[in-house]
Formats: structure tokens, sequence, C-alpha cells
């Protein structure tokens, strides 16, 4: 067979693969640079403040001693890459884990609490009871095929004065 | 239409004001809004969807509109003569598609 024709073959090919590929790679590439980034700033807030003493109870015993309260809350909008999504498609043939769901999953869930301990510092609160951590699917795009595009959580908890 | 005016109550989502005890009740208080994005927001968000990671333009939004349903909630807990709100929840749904509503609800007590 001829070089060119083979060529044109695997140009055939790949061209609508190109894409996918293309944003699975930075997808990955970019959402793993997100955690590294993530556990820098959560060592770096731990060193800074001691971390705060997180409950999702709503403890007597801390609530009894308080001085004030507030109400803290705080959300976070995350997707996966396009191309994340044409082969978690694929993958969803034969089921199994989704990896790259995990990976944005975990990202979002650990940077909206951060971010609420966050907002707790800077309110000056040293304890934080009742959290709770809720996970919904926003559906922005008009077709409805791409609503798993993205996902909300919601962080909210009550901040404790001393 | 006058501006809405920013609403200052106490909340919280335990039982109780910590620090302060309830001396009465005066039952539900809600508060919602509906929202959908701005077509350039979408367009960008769309951009960022080839990377993946958070969708800032969403996570503002939906602060923005978060914390409007909060200021009606507190607007409909003031009119009744409450100081404070316990037990606050959020929920948050898909109405149509592109739009999304936040709405949040809490008992309106007064404390003292």
């Amino acid at each position: 067979m001829d070089l060119t024709v083979i060529l044109f073959i695997l140009l055939g090919l790949g061209g609508p693969l190109a894409f996918p590929v293309f944003s699975w790679a930075i997808g990955r590439w970019y959402q793993g640079t997100l955690l590294n980034a993530l556990n820098e700033q959560e060592k770096q807030q731990n060193a800074a403040f001691g971390g705060h003493l997180i409950g999702s109870t709503s403890s007597k015993m801390t609530t009894l001693s308080a001085q004030s309260s507030v109400l803290l809350h705080t959300s976070i909008v995350v997707g996966p890459s396009m191309g994340q999504m044409f082969f978690m498609w694929f993958k969803s043939i034969f089921g199994g884990r989704l990896h790259s769901y995990d990976v944005i999953i975990e990202y979002g869930r650990r940077e909206v609490t951060r971010r609420l301990q966050e907002q707790a510092t800077h309110l000056g609160c040293s304890s934080i009871v009742n959290l709770r951590i809720e996970t919904s699917t926003i559906s922005f795009a008009k077709n409805s095929k791409s609503n798993t595009s993205s996902m909300e959580f919601l962080a909210f908890a009550t901040g404790i004065r001393n | 239409m006058e501006p809405p005016q920013a609403i200052s109550l106490m909340l919280s989502n335990v039982e109780t004001i910590p620090g302060h005890s309830v001396v009465s009740s005066l039952g539900l208080v809600t508060g919602s809004t509906v929202r959908a994005k701005h077509i350039g927001k979408d367009i960008f968000a769309g951009l960022k969807n080839i990377v993946g990671g958070e969708l800032k333009a969403y996570t503002e939004l939906l602060n923005e509109s978060r914390n409007e349903a909060l200021q009606r909630m507190m607007a409909d807990a003031n009119s009744r003569g409450a100081n404070a709100i316990v037990n606050v929840r959020f929920a948050t749904s898909n109405v149509a598609a592109g739009a999304s509503e936040l709405f949040c609800y809490g008992t309106a007590v007064v404390v003292q």
C-alpha cells in the first residue's frame, strides 16, 4: 500500500480524536496542578492558624462557651474537561471506576472546605460546628446532553467566636 | 423601586444562636431566587471546560444569588419582628434548562 494512503487513513482516524485527546491530556495536567496547589495551601493554612476545630455535629459543649456566632457559607462550581467527559462516556460502556470524576470531586470538596476555613479565620472564628456539604448538578447549558458538565459543592456551617 | 436595604440578622445553622438564648419562635421563613447565566459568561465557561477545574463565573453567580436569597429570608424574618434565624438550610435545584433555583429556609426567633 502507498505510504500516503496509510497517512490519510491515520489522519482520518486521528483527526476527530485529536481534540478529545488534547483536552483530556491538558485537563489531567491542569487538575493535577490544582490539587498540588491545594495541598500547599492547606499546609500553609494549618501552619499559620493551627487548623480549626471542625465538626459536623452541633456540639452543646462548644456552643455553650461561645460569645457569638456567624453563619458561614461558600460554594464552588467545578467540571471535568470536555475530553475527560468524552472518554468517561466510553468508560461507562464497561463501567468501573471513573478516575477523572474522582479527581475533580475530591478537588471541589477539599477546596470548598478550605475556603470555609479561610472565611472563618477572616471573621475571627475559633471553631466551626455543624458543617454540611451539599452536592448538586448545575445545568446552565441549554441542551440537556451536557448537564453533567458542572457540579456545585456548597458548604455551610456555624462559626463560633470564643 | 427603592434599592433593597441590607438587613443583618444573627444567623446560624444549629438549633440556637450560640451565646444567646431563644425567647420566642416566630415560625418558618424562606427566601428564594431563580437565576440564569448570561451568554457571555457561558461562552467563557465553555472555553474553561476545555481544561476543566473551577468555573469561576458560575461560582460567583451562585454566591451572589445565594446572598440574595439570604437577604430575602432576612427581610421576611425582619417583617415579623425577629432578630435572629436558627437552623438555616440551603437547597439548590434545577427548575428549568439554563436556570437554577437557590432556596434557603430557617426558623425566625427572638433571642436575648
